[in-house]
C-alpha cells in the first residue's frame, strides 16, 4: 500500500510537465501551426529557469515566470520562419529543436549553469488536509503549480471553446481563408498563438528543471517534448483529454523509481524505455480508434498566403 | 449633412493619405536558375556571417576562424584525414535521409538505425560469425539488415495504424539508445577494463586504410552515392518513387506498386543509416561505444535538405559538414567551445537556406 501511495503522490509532479507542454502545443496547433519545436522550447524554459535561480537569485515562482518570458521571446524566431517566411513547418520545427538543443548546451557551459543544484520549487502542504491518510499526500501535499492545473485547463478549455478569441483562433487553424475573409488577421493570431503556446511549453520545461530534477544538464528533457507532441495527437487537440493523457504518462514515469525502490529486479535501462514505448502504444491506440477523424485542425501545417492582385 | 456614400468617400480619402501601404504576396510560378543561384548563395553567405558573428561573440578571435575553418581543415594532414573520414559516414547518413524524404517519409530515426547497425556489426564480431576473411563484409551486411529492420517498425506503424513517423522514429531513437546502453553496461561490458564499451574488434574486423592513411569508407560512400543516384534518378524504381510522391492517386490508378516501392525505399534508407553506423565503428572507434552517433541524425536531415535530396549533391554537402565537424572539434579543444556549437551552425544554415525559398517562391509588392 505504501508503494501505491508513493506512486500516486509522485505522479502529479511527473505529469505536470507533459500537461503544460501539451497545453501550450494545443494552443499553437489550434491556430494551424505545427509545433514540433516543443523539445527545444522546453530546453529553453528549463535553462532560463535554472539560470534565473542561480544567477539572478530569483525564487522558484519568479524563475518560472522568467522562463515563460524568455521562451516566448525565443519562439518569435520560429514564428517568423513559419508565419512570415512560410517555410516548411516540419523543417522549421525540427531545426528549432536542434538549434535550441545546441544553444542551451552552449549557454549552459558559457554561463556556468551546468550541474549546479537549485533549491527549486517547494511543496506546499495544505494544512490538515495533507494529513488525511492516503488522499492527503496524493492531492494536498504538492506544489502550487499542480494546485493550479485544474483551473488552468478549465481556463484553456473556456478560452478555446467559449470565447470569441478561441473561435477566431480555431477558425484560423481550420480554414485560414474563411477567417481571413471574415476579417481576422491570420498572421497575428498565428503569431500570438505560437508565442503564448511556446511560453507555456517553456513553463513545462522550467517546471521539470525546478520541481523535478532541480539541476540543469544539457538535453535534460530527454524527448519529453516529442512525447508531448504525441500526447496532443492522442488528446485530439483537447485540453481535458490532454490532462488525462498527461496523468497516464506521468504515472508510467513515476512508476520507474518506485519499482526500483521496491526492489524488483528489472533491468533499469528497460524501465527507462517505458515512457517511449508507452507513447508509441498510445499513438497506435489513437490510430485504431473508432472515430475516423483525428480531430486535428484542418489547416495544421499549411502556411497561409492570401492570393491577391493589386 | 453629408449622405452616407459621400461620408464614406471622405473617410476613405483621408485613410488613403494616412496609410503607409503594405506588402502584397504573390506566388511566383517559375524561378530562373540564375535567380535561384543568387538568392541561395546570398542565404548561405548570410548564414555563414551569422555563425561567424556568434563564434566571435562567444570569444573566438576573428583571425582564428579563418585558420580553424579553412586553413587547418584542408592543409593540416591530420585534420584532412578526419575530414576525409567523416565525409564517408555523413554521406551515407545524408543518402539515408534523402531517399526517405524523396518518398515523403520523415525518417528522423537515423541515429537509432546507426545504433542498431553498430549493435548488429558488433554482435557478428563478438560471436565470430562466419569465416575471418569475410568477417568485415558479414559485419557490414548485418548492420545493413539491422538498420533496415529497425526502420520497418515505424513504417509498419504508419502504414497499419497511421502513426505519425516523425514522432515514432524519434521516440524509437531513445528505445535504441537505452538498449545500446544496456548492452554496454551489461552483457557486452569490456571485461578487461570494465568501461562501458564492447571488447575491441580484431584487426581483420577493421576497415583497411587506403595508402596515405586515408579511410576507405569514402570510396564506398562514393559508390553508394552513385548507386543511389542511378536508382533514384535513372531507374524505373526512381521514377516510381517520384511518381508516388508527386501524385499518389495517379500512381495508384496507373498500377504502380505503391506499397512495395515505398517500403523498399524506406528500408533502403534504414540500411544506409545502419551501414553508416557500423562504418564509423569499424573505421575509427574499433569497438561499440555510446558516443559515435550524436549529431548525425540532424546532420543527415541537413545534408538531404541542402542537397535537395539529390544523391550527388549529398556527397558535396557531406564534405562541407565534415569540415564543420572537424573545425568544431578543434574549437572544442583549443577554445573550450562546446561541440554543440556545430549543431547551432547547422541549424542556422538550414534556417537561412529555407528562408531563401520564400524569396524564390513569392513575389513581393509594396502597394499603397
Amino acid at each position: 500500500m505504501d508503494l501505491l501511495t508513493n506512486w500516486l503522490a509522485t505522479t502529479p509532479s511527473f505529469a505536470e510537465p507533459y500537461m503544460l507542454a501539451a497545453l501550450g502545443l494545443i494552443i499553437s496547433e489550434r491556430a494551424g501551426v505545427l509545433s514540433l519545436g516543443a523539445e527545444g522550447f522546453m530546453l529553453v524554459g528549463a535553462l532560463s529557469g535554472v539560470a534565473a535561480c542561480l544567477s539572478l537569485g530569483c525564487s522558484a515562482p519568479v524563475a518560472l515566470l522568467v522562463a515563460m518570458v524568455v521562451t516566448g521571446f525565443a519562439s518569435t524566431l520560429f514564428a517568423i520562419f513559419t508565419i512570415l517566411l512560410r517555410i516548411n513547418q516540419v523543417i522549421a520545427g525540427l531545426t528549432t529543436v536542434f538549434f535550441f538543443q545546441g544553444l542551451t548546451d552552449l549557454f549552459g557551459t558559457l554561463g556556468d549553469w551546468n550541474k549546479h543544484t537549485v533549491l527549486g520549487l517547494d511543496r506546499w502542504a495544505l494544512g490538515p488536509l495533507a494529513r488525511i491518510p492516503w488522499l492527503g499526500p496524493i492531492l494536498f501535499d504538492q506544489d502550487f503549480v499542480i494546485y493550479l492545473t485544474i483551473p488552468v485547463v478549465a481556463a484553456a478549455h473556456f478560452l478555446l471553446w467559449h470565447s470569441l478569441t478561441g473561435l477566431r483562433l480555431r477558425a484560423v487553424g481550420d480554414s485560414p481563408e474563411t477567417a481571413d475573409a471574415a476579417g481576422v488577421s491570420v498572421s497575428l493570431y498565428r503569431f500570438s498563438a505560437v508565442v503564448v503556446g511556446a511560453a507555456i511549453v517553456g513553463l513545462a520545461g522550467a517546471y521539470l528543471a525546478l520541481a523535478d530534477v532541480k539541476v540543469w544538464t544539457p538535453g535534460l528533457t530527454h524527448g519529453r517534448g516529442w512525447i508531448a507532441v504525441a500526447l496532443v495527437i492522442f488528446a485530439r487537440w483537447r485540453p481535458w483529454r490532454a490532462l488525462f493523457g498527461a496523468l497516464l504518462f506521468g504515472g508510467i514515469e513515476a512508476l520507474i523509481p518506485q519499482i526500483a525502490a521496491a526492489g524488483f529486479d528489472v533491468p533499469q535501462y528497460f524501465m527507462l524505455m517505458m515512457p517511449y514505448i508507452a507513447t508509441l502504444a498510445v499513438m497506435v491506440r489513437a490510430g485504431i480508434g473508432k472515430e475516423s477523424v483525428s480531430g486535428a485542425p484542418m489547416a495544421l501545417g499549411r502556411p497561409f498566403v492570401r492570393e491577391e492582385r493589386r | 449633412m453629408l449622405n452616407r456614400s459621400a461620408r464614406g468617400d471622405v473617410a476613405e480619402r483621408a485613410f488613403r493619405r494616412l496609410r503607409l501601404g503594405r506588402l502584397l504576396l504573390e506566388i511566383r510560378l517559375e524561378v530562373s536558375p540564375l535567380r535561384q543561384f543568387i538568392v541561395i548563395g546570398l542565404a548561405i553567405l548570410l548564414g555563414l556571417l551569422i555563425s561567424a558573428a556568434i563564434l566571435i561573440a562567444v570569444g573566438i578571435p576573428p583571425g582564428a576562424l579563418w585558420e580553424e575553418f579553412v586553413l587547418d581543415t584542408v592543409f593540416d594532414l591530420q585534420n584532412l584525414h578526419s575530414v576525409w573520414f567523416l565525409a564517408g559516414p555523413l554521406t551515407f547518413i545524408g543518402l539515408a535521409a534523402a531517399i526517405a524524404f524523396r518518398c515523403g517519409f520523415w525518417n528522423l530515426g537515423l541515429e537509432g538505425q546507426m545504433m542498431w547497425g553498430g549493435i548488429a556489426g558488433t554482435f557478428v564480431s563478438l560471436h565470430h560469425v562466419g569465416p575471418e576473411q569475410l568477417r568485415i563484409l558479414t559485419m557490414l551486411a548485418a548492420a545493413i539488415l539491422a538498420g533496415a529492420f529497425w526502420v520497418m517498425l515505424p513504417a509498419f506503424l504508419k502504414w497499419r495504424f497511421a502513426v505519425n513517423e516523425i514522432i515514432s522514429t524519434l521516440l524509437l531513437n531513445y528505445v535504441a539508445f537505452y538498449f545500446l546502453v544496456y548492452l554496454l553496461f551489461g552483457p557486452w561490458l569490456d571485461p578487461r577494463d570494465g568501461f562501458p564499451h564492447s571488447p575491441n574488434y580484431a584487426p581483420f574486423e577493421r576497415l583497411p586504410d587506403l595508402p596515405g592513411g586515408f579511410s576507405s569508407i569514402v570510396p564506398l560512400a562514393l559508390a553508394g552515392a552513385l548507386l543511389i543516384a542511378w536508382l533514384v534518378l535513372a531507374s524505373r524504381f526512381g521514377l516510381y518513387v517520384r511518381f508516388i510522391s508527386d501524385n499518389p492517386l495517379a500512381a495508384l490508378a496507373v498500377g504502380v506498386p505503391i506499397g512495395t516501392v515505398t517500403l523498399l525505399a524506406i528500408a533502403l534508407s534504414g540500411a544506409m543509416a545502419g551501414f553508416g553506423g557500423e562504418a564509423i565503428l569499424t573505421g575509427t572507434e574499433g569497438r561499440l561505444t555510446y558516443t559515435y552517433f550524436p549529431g548525425y541524425g540532424f546532420s543527415g536531415v541537413l545534408i538531404a535538405f541542402l542537397a535537395r535530396n539529390n544523391p550527388l549533391g549529398v556527397v558535396a554537402v557531406a564534405v562541407l559538414v565534415a569540415i564543420l565537424f572537424v573545425a568544431g572539434q578543434n574549437l572544442q579543444i583549443f577554445f573550450q567551445i562546446p561541440g554543440s556549437m556545430v549543431q547551432v551552425i547547422e541549424a542556422i544554415m538550414v534556417f537561412s537556406v529555407a528562408s531563401a525559398e520564400f524569396f524564390l517562391r513569392h513575389r513581393l509588392h509594396w502597394v499603397r
